[in-house]
């Protein structure tokens, strides 16, 4: 199995114990909404679960999933070892009053570190781009099995009408 | 490895080219734009870091409208359809 297939694996795994966490802690019937931010919260900490705790972006992402759970205990028995990691690591954050993006390196920089969790807290750029890279193959994982989960609608459809 | 780390030090607040070459390397596999250009052409860091903020952009767009779907899908789903049966063996 290619070690993206086990990404994808690791990613399954983890999201339905998650649902199945956020699932009994919620109040039913939820409305599409709250379905959804219930879905999609669940994804994201799962994303976060499978990568563990060895990156800045899976802690990151983990410590704030937790504060969107602040009302559901259960969940956040789940996120409570992994937050705790988080805050017994140090990382500099270092800020620069005068700050201005002057070239489009530094600008954009700047710009991707706010799309990666905690990428604004790294401030090695080497440690950055290896963070990225590893957050978007995860992330790649997300989409892709969210997207074949949503397509069993489609695939479901078709025995159906086999089987008139 | 010890030159990398003198560049570091100098406190240079631009990615140096060794990065630079590294990051276009392994991006290449998932920015299809970047894959069609020949290995020895010349990337901007700048392009470079445009791409992959859009590319992580346009993912977490995916995952917004894909839980979207999701939530209606449940919504919208008979209790006994087969349809039912497979979303709730996955999900719930």
């Amino acid at each position: 199995m290619s070690s993206y297939n086990m990404v994808k694996q690791e990613f399954i795994k983890k999201w339905i114990t998650t649902l199945h966490i956020l699932d009994c802690s919620v109040e039913h019937p939820l409305n599409v909404t709250e379905r959804k931010n219930a879905i999609k919260l669940s994804s994201d900490i799962a994303m976060a679960a499978a990568r563990s705790s060895s990156t800045v972006w899976s802690r990151a992402l983990i410590s704030r999933s937790g504060n969107k759970t602040a009302n559901k205990p259960m969940a956040r028995r789940v996120l409570k070892k992994a937050r705790n990691r988080m805050k017994n690591r140090c990382l500099t954050l270092r800020r620069n009053g005068n700050f201005t993006a002057k070239s489009g390196v530094r600008r954009r920089t700047e710009l991707l570190k706010r799309l990666v969790p905690g990428g604004e807290l790294i401030e090695n750029k080497d440690y950055l781009i290896r963070e990225t890279l590893d957050y978007i193959v995860y992330l790649r994982a997300q989409v892709d099995v969210m997207r074949t989960v949503a397509a069993v609608d489609s695939v479901t459809g078709n025995l159906t009408n086999d089987n008139n | 490895m010890s030159n990398r780390r003198s560049r570091q030090s100098s406190r240079a607040s631009r990615i140096s080219d060794d990065q630079m070459i590294d990051l276009v390397g392994k991006l290449r596999q998932f920015l299809p734009e970047i894959r069609e250009r020949r290995r020895s052409e010349k990337v901007s860091a700048s392009k470079v870091l445009q791409e992959t903020c859009n590319y992580i952009r346009n993912l977490h767009r995916e995952v917004d409208n894909l839980s979207d779907r999701l939530s209606q899908l449940l919504d919208s789903v008979d209790e006994d359809s087969p349809e039912a049966a497979v979303i709730r063996s996955l999900l719930m």
